[in-house]
């Protein structure tokens, strides 16, 4: 039988992983589906590249930033290498790319499962408020600023310390607003407007994985405590909880926005307060945990967006809280070829 | 109530909230006490058990009873 073909990105598991890896190796346990994992990376040096256990062959990319054309190009290229039938773009800054040309794609033969443009500016952190109010979570005091000066007025209602936001990436706690207003061009160089200051509030984070049917379903979902993160905030401990407030929000959040494709809701839980940090359009870079206890989200995924059959036997229907999520570091040692071939002829060579 | 009854706990005192995420360790009296808590006992009841199983003062069991109490309160768990 033909392999289905699939690229994931983000296979850059450093210490700020990307989600793709988890998603590669979820794909790969699913039984009912005979997978071959084409990783597009940005970067010869991103280690998914190199963890041909998880990932058959790895292609280049250039960034969706650099042009739209060129990235289209550049996957129907590789579809044309490979056979991909579908690609899971697991990257914030992928997403625009794939949403304004996923019909393109779909007539091309590269299926997606992603939202559409009106679904992802609804979520966005600039739109926080009527989020939390729609889907029922507290949600701290925010401000969206577009200057320095509005920066330091926002800093002056809320109050020191804030969490100041970039549009995609990146939050950094700041002390003084001298620090606040630091970040905030730090930010802008990086990812642009607008930028985000919250208020801090107290409390365990707790976060949930999922993905959403797009007609306000699910077709999954698991929720983490961070038990352990590294200085960058990544989690690198955690365990699966049921706490019924973010499950419901989460139920909530896909009724109301018709959400197709994965998300990842974060939230700081204070007893019984569950304040909504934000909703992120992607699978986190801990989404393995779900496979792990037995909800296969993007397998699932997969499945829907090429109208699959569900597997036999089906998925567990739900999962089990207390279940521990450890992340571990590792090394490969292999040969300058691969590297060698990423750098000039941009795949790592190991499609026929 | 809810919360200390949705509370997974294993022979050892391990607690574990499954809807937190949040884990404790109880020491044997502690355990008791959790136990007695979640069968609906009352505190005069569960402090009769410690003082029976700890060979304690009937005072120095409510002392316990109560001050356990109060430290399940800090963690919202009653």
């Amino acid at each position: 039988m033909t392999p289905l073909v699939v690229g994931v990105s983000g296979i850059n598991a450093v210490d700020n992983p990307g989600p793709g890896i988890g998603v590669a190796r979820s794909l790969r346990e699913a039984t009912d589906l005979d997978v071959r994992i084409i990783g597009l990376a940005y970067d010869a040096m991103e280690p998914g590249v190199y963890m041909d256990w998880v990932v058959d062959d790895a292609f280049l990319l250039p960034y969706p930033s650099a042009g739209h054309d060129a990235y289209y190009q550049r996957l129907r290229q590789i579809q044309e290498r490979t056979g991909m039938r579908v690609v899971i773009p697991t990257l914030d800054t992928e997403m625009p790319f794939f949403m304004q040309h996923r019909d393109a794609l779909a007539a091309d033969g590269l299926a997606t499962f992603v939202p559409t443009a009106e679904q992802y500016r609804l979520r966005g952190k600039d739109r926080l408020d009527e989020l939390a109010r729609t889907i029922g979570l507290a949600l701290p005091r925010t401000e969206v600023v577009t200057s320095a000066e509005e920066l330091e007025r926002a800093v002056d209602r809320i109050g020191l310390p804030v969490m100041v936001k970039g549009a995609f990436y990146k939050a950094h706690r700041a002390h003084t607003t001298q620090e606040a207003l630091v970040h905030y061009h730090d930010l802008v160089a990086h990812w642009g407007y607008p930028v985000i200051v919250q208020e801090i509030v107290q409390g365990d984070e707790l976060n949930v994985v999922a993905v959403g049917d797009g007609e306000g379903g699910l077709l999954g979902r698991v929720g983490v405590k961070k038990m352990w993160i590294t200085e960058l905030g990544k989690i690198w401990t955690g365990v699966t909880i049921r706490h019924p407030e973010m499950l419901r929000a989460t139920e909530a959040f896909m009724a109301a926005y018709q959400w197709r494709g994965p998300m990842e809701l974060e939230c700081i839980v204070d007893g019984d307060t569950a304040w909504l940090v934000e909703i992120n359009p992607r699978f986190p870079a801990w989404s393995y945990l779900a496979t792990g206890v037995g909800v296969n989200l993007p397998a699932r995924m997969v499945r829907r967006a090429l109208g699959l059959p569900e597997p036999t036997p089906p998925d567990a229907p739900d999962y089990e809280a207390g279940k521990l999520f450890v992340r571990y570091t590792y090394e490969i040692v292999t040969d300058m070829e691969r590297f060698q071939r990423m750098i000039t002829l941009g795949e790592r060579g190991d499609t026929p | 109530m809810s919360r200390l009854r949705s509370l997974a706990i294993n022979a050892d005192g391990f607690a574990f909230d499954p809807t937190t995420g949040d884990s404790f360790t109880l020491n044997p009296t502690g355990l008791l006490i959790l136990n007695g808590l979640r069968e609906d006992l009352d505190a005069d009841a569960i402090a009769a058990r410690v003082a029976e199983r700890f060979e304690v003062s009937a005072d120095e069991a409510a002392r316990d009873v109560t001050d356990f109490l109060d430290t399940l309160r800090t963690f919202r768990l009653l």
